[in-house]
């Protein structure tokens, strides 16, 4: 680090938390320009540009001057983030597959691969080893080096050292596949639930953005969420919190895996919408998806096939809403492709019969925009949180 | 559960004396990717150009839909929402990735081209398939490499709304790590909905992407099966062979003669 003019007048630990604050910023907001940065920052002209130009000189953005001018006077600077000044692993391990993505600074996905799960490459031993085998050829391929890895797991993970507890759709128990990878990598590898990491995404990029309150739930096999709570994720002792898709809302339901009868999970996850669309269990994600569509376009068969699932996704959504208090619902992953109609009726059920949802004026519900990716996307932010001081 | 997006039956195809096709029964499944595999000149290829109306069926039906319906060329073929990705990529290349993807079907009217709508909708198609590793959608296609130019070509099923994508051997001129890339973007167009069928020589990248299986031997379809239900061995049983075990072609001694 080369010293500034600026650097003797302050504290060298304020002007690195400037920095990181500054880097953040530029990678969660996208380019910005310098005087829009001291807006935001609430820092002085000046000492911006003498970050900027540190962070310039090392590489890690790019300074343009912008297309469109507004106003009179010279332009503000563009500042730009530049993807390859830092690299991050992210994986997302789910019961039917993993994918796993190279991602650049500001987000930017520089590479990717993903690979199904049958038999015995759902093993542990067999899923590290790929994860390993891949991510070296992409690297090699794009010719980066990464800095940290972030991976997302559908179990009960002990967030200091990334040790997997119990991932019941994937039959794993006691998995230390965060001090695995660290070792394979040479890098700091951190493993959270996979609700955790999306609700992560949603809030830093995706619909939940801006909002200080939200849950994000989501369906694959399984059902689960994450909390975001007065800006930050709620974790729990060790970090053992969000199995949303185990409470349970009927207990006179089917047997649920976890030893409980009528979760959340066995109502309204991807096997009870199988049941309900009359397709075989575990369908390949696709046809659950080309049947749900193939509904939207017809209203009127929707309430016939998906009566009783509307009736659990409300119910439990509900005791959520009761529970959390949140401004924001975000309905991830296999919801996504829920008719629209479908919910738009959830939603004006869980607002009319919510106490708190009343009391705060309504709780949005909203389908997530970001598709099959979110959780990649969070097990890259999961990685870069961490690490963005050390850039 | 609904019909299957496309369906043919009992299709046969001849070039002069040689039966390529004989009475070939094929489905195909919305968001599910169904390999086609079989050995060198066992009909693979003809079998995609029938569907393509490249090549007219001497006999058999055709079912879109749940609907019968006539394939008597490409433009046919098109309308119904069948794209078809070969593999030696029909691709221009002193053009951009914009005028590739509508190429023949640009926007506009008279003579002026609304190039800002389509750059748009190319750049939305992209990124709908978080395809994030092209730079600019004003990069010619000459300058990208194999996998971007796969990648390109896949994504122009997605921007017309195919509702069936055929991709004739999509990773024959790729190195590993573009491979996996090109079938990691196979698995989401099957994710989103779609139908897709994949020739492949490749039993690696049958298993980790395909779900169904379907052998062809000799120009006869001997075995449709789900991936999760065999194993490799058998797979080039059948590839080989024609059957393996209980599955494919009857034994000869039992077969009628």
């Amino acid at each position: 680090m080369t010293s500034t003019p600026t650097a003797g007048a302050r504290p060298d630990e304020v002007r690195r938390h400037n920095r990181t604050a500054l880097l953040r910023r530029l990678h969660v907001g996208g380019p910005c320009t310098r005087a829009a940065l001291a807006t935001e920052l609430g820092l002085n002209r000046s000492t911006i540009k003498a970050l900027v130009d540190g962070l310039a000189e090392s590489g890690v953005v790019e300074e343009r001057v912008p297309r469109a001018r507004s106003g009179a006077g010279r332009p503000s600077l563009l500042v730009l983030p530049q993807p390859l000044a830092a690299v991050v692993l992210a994986v997302d391990i789910r019961v039917e597959q993993v994918a796993i993505a190279l991602v650049g600074l500001g987000g930017q996905m520089l590479g990717r691969d993903s690979w199904n799960l049958r038999g015995r490459a759902a093993e542990p031993a067999e899923i590290i080893t790929r994860i390993i085998e891949s991510t070296r050829l992409l690297a090699e391929e794009l010719d980066v080096r990464m800095i940290a890895g972030g991976v997302s797991v559908p179990g009960v993970v002990r967030r200091g050292d990334g040790y997997v507890h119990e991932a019941p759709n994937l039959k794993w128990t006691g998995v230390p596949l965060g001090d695995r990878l660290t070792a394979a990598f040479g890098v700091p590898v951190r493993v959270a639930n996979d609700a955790e990491i999306a609700a992560l995404a949603e809030h830093l990029r995706g619909a939940a953005r801006g909002s200080l309150d939200a849950v994000y739930v989501s369906a694959d096999v399984g059902v689960g969420g994450g909390v975001i709570s007065d800006g930050a994720t709620l974790r729990g002792t060790a970090g053992y919190v969000g199995e949303l898709g185990h409470m349970v809302v009927n207990p006179d339901g089917r047997p649920c895996y976890c030893g409980s009868h009528g979760c959340w999970e066995t109502e309204v996850g991807e096997i009870a919408l199988c049941r309900a669309l009359d397709l075989p269990e575990h369908s390949p994600r696709g046809m659950v998806v080309a049947e749900l569509r193939a509904l939207s376009a017809h209203p009127d068969q929707v309430r016939a096939a998906l009566g009783d699932f509307t009736r659990w996704l409300t119910t439990g959504l509900i005791t959520i809403v009761n529970v959390f208090g949140p401004e924001l619902v975000v309905l991830g992953d296999l919801f996504t492709a829920l008719p629209a109609s479908l919910v738009t009726e959830v939603a004006a059920a869980v607002a009319e019969r919510s106490l708190v949802s009343r009391a705060i004026g309504g709780t949005k519900i909203v389908t997530s925009t970001m598709g099959v990716d979110v959780k990649l996307v969070g097990a890259a932010e999961l990685a870069f949180e961490p690490v963005l001081d050390m850039v | 559960m609904s019909e299957p997006i496309l369906e043919l039956t009992g299709l046969n195809k001849s070039f002069g004396p040689v039966h390529v096709l004989h009475d070939v029964d094929f489905t195909v499944r919305a968001g599910e990717v169904t390999a086609l595999v079989g050995d060198n000149g066992a009909g693979k290829s003809t079998l995609v150009k029938c569907v393509a109306g490249i090549h007219p069926m001497d006999s058999g039906a055709v079912h879109f839909n749940g609907e019968r319906v006539a394939i008597a060329g490409p433009r046919d073929a098109a309308d119904l929402g069948i794209e078809v990705v070969y593999q030696d990529l029909a691709l221009a290349d002193n053009l951009d990735i914009v005028q590739n993807m509508f190429l023949g079907r640009e926007r506009g009217s008279g003579w002026l081209l609304d190039e800002a709508a389509m750059e748009q909708a190319a750049r939305e198609t992209l990124a709908s398939l978080s395809v994030r590793t092209v730079k600019s959608v004003r990069t010619p296609v000459s300058s990208l490499s194999g996998g971007q130019r796969q990648t390109v070509a896949i994504a122009k099923a997605v921007l017309w709304e195919s509702k069936v994508v055929l991709l004739d051997e999509p990773t024959a001129a790729l190195g590993v790590a573009q491979t996996r890339q090109v079938l990691d973007l196979v698995r989401r167009l099957a994710e989103q909905g779609l139908g897709v069928v994949l020739i492949s020589h490749n039993m690696a990248d049958v298993f980790s992407v395909a779900d169904r299986i379907a052998t062809l031997y000799l120009g006869r379809m001997v075995a449709e099966v789900a991936t999760r239900d065999v194993t490799h061995a058998q797979v080039v049983e059948l590839i080989t062979a024609g059957r393996s075990g209980d599955l494919g072609l009857a034994r000869p001694e039992s077969a009628t003669v």
